[in-house]
């Protein structure tokens, strides 16, 4: 990713606008008793498409700004969407994306891998209360909400970020001679 | 030139984790000017985002209480009639408790009890994303006369109190977060206990640590008991409505000495609520 200050405030305006949507609406809608959570989805399309730094300085700067708002423990957030954000940029250096399933896919794994991720780090510092079996059920429901939300975050994302990505040229088909009058 | 650049990425992610580190050291150490400045500053942003985008919410949630609504509609039949009981029986007992005060000569209301309180009602401007955690953030801060460990209500019962408190918002730690406790009693017969949650569950809350000698039933309701003694006490006034009691078997009373509760107030859909303030500081 061509880093410019106009692409940086780009992103900085996703964040913002992610971070607010993510609070004042799907956190508080509820399909199948599960809320969605688009922020690993949203970091890790930006992993996906700018690399593992873009990635992991997005996720950091996107789970302060959501734990600022919600007045929770700084850094817990930070740490995990930080993590998820590297991780899809690391994928995206070592591979190609060669179909469209892939993104969706990974937005699906990436959910998946915050969510295990905020468990982890609740667990460390310290979980008093039993855990519910439902809890399973929620991650994987937030994860299928990730598969079908990230589509259009990544494709969103790209439009948006297109100026800066650095893409491998398309190999355009040739197209069969046609003979006239056949 | 390849070499350089993999070491300064290195560098910058080496940063970004020491720094989420750093972070968590200084909330817990209780320095935290740069939250209070950001969540200032957003706010008044997010309270007019959480109302613009109430219509969408709306949608989508009625969307999901269709799917909902016929198993819903046997269960409500069943809690009326249970429910028609109750009133009778309450009555009975209003009428009772009246002529016990009429003679005790009581001048306070016993609905009431937290009356030393003064209410101010807020919105809930957010919700923490993920399972693990259960709090959400509300429009009142400490410039409304909210503190930290306030009880919140809403019109169903109790639904947590306040954990973090900056000038225009405040985090509420939910009845379903790891970290809450709640000391409940049983009513009619007394028991006594700790509510608890039961993580990634917002349907079940625990009575923990009863009395096993002293039978529970389902269908009782569960109240905060609001305890007190040499000089420590509960933050919550006695009696605010908090659950009824679901599952109660004697095997789960007797080994574990718990039983299970349902909150009465939707803890997942919530909006409008009240602080209760000034109490536990007199």
């Amino acid at each position: 990713m061509i880093v410019t200050p106009r692409i940086v405030a780009r992103l900085a305006a996703i964040g913002l606008l992610a971070v607010l949507l993510q609070l004042s609406f799907f956190s508080r809608v509820e399909l199948f008793h599960v809320s969605p959570d688009v922020l690993p989805a949203l970091v890790a399309c930006i992993g996906l498409l700018g690399g593992s730094m873009a990635g992991a300085v997005s996720g950091f700067a996107i789970g302060f700004f959501l734990d600022c708002l919600l007045v929770e423990a700084l850094g817990v957030t930070s740490l995990v969407l930080l993590g998820t954000g590297y991780l899809a940029g690391l994928f995206r250096e070592r591979f190609e994306i060669h179909s469209s399933l892939v993104p969706p896919l990974l937005c699906m794994g990436f959910t998946l891998l915050a969510e295990l991720g905020y468990g982890a780090a609740e667990l460390l510092l310290g979980l008093d209360a039993p855990i519910s079996i439902l809890i399973v059920r929620d991650m994987l429901l937030k994860s299928v909400y990730a598969f079908f939300l990230g589509w259009p975050i990544y494709l969103g994302l790209r439009r948006v970020l297109r100026p800066a990505l650095v893409e491998e040229p398309r190999v355009r088909r040739r197209r069969q001679p046609t003979v006239l009058g056949a | 030139m390849y070499r350089k650049q993999v070491r300064r990425r290195r560098a910058v992610l080496a940063l970004l984790i020491v720094s989420s580190f750093v972070l968590l050291t200084l909330t817990y150490q209780g320095s935290s000017g740069l939250q209070r400045g950001v969540s200032t500053i957003f706010s008044p942003v997010q309270s007019v985002t959480d109302r613009a985008l109430k219509p969408a919410r709306d949608l989508v949630g009625w969307f999901d209480k269709t799917f909902d609504a016929r198993g819903e509609n046997s269960r409500l039949k069943d809690e009326l009639a249970t429910a028609r009981l109750k009133a009778v029986a309450g009555e009975e007992a209003l009428q009772e408790n009246a002529q016990l005060r009429k003679l005790l000569s009581l001048n306070e209301d016993p609905v009431f009890a937290y009356s030393a309180y003064e209410s101010v009602t807020g919105r809930v401007i957010g919700r923490s994303p993920t399972s693990w955690r259960s709090s959400v953030t509300i429009d009142l801060g400490s410039g409304d006369g909210v503190r930290v460990d306030d009880p919140v209500v809403s019109g169903d019962g109790l639904v947590g109190r306040i954990s973090a408190v900056e000038p225009g918002s405040s985090q509420v730690m939910l009845l379903t977060d790891h970290a809450s406790s709640v000391a409940a009693k049983v009513v009619p017969p007394g028991v006594q206990g700790a509510i608890e949650p039961e993580v990634g569950n917002p349907e079940v809350l625990i009575l923990n640590f009863i009395d096993s000698t002293r039978r529970v039933h389902a269908g009782q309701d569960v109240v905060t008991s609001g305890w007190r003694a040499q000089g420590i006490g509960s933050h919550f006034p006695p009696g605010l409505p908090l659950g009824e009691v679901t599952k109660a078997s004697v095997v789960e009373q007797e080994a574990n000495q718990k039983v299970d509760v349902r909150p009465f107030a939707d803890l997942r859909n919530l909006d409008i609520v009240q602080v209760l303030t000034g109490g536990s500081r007199e």
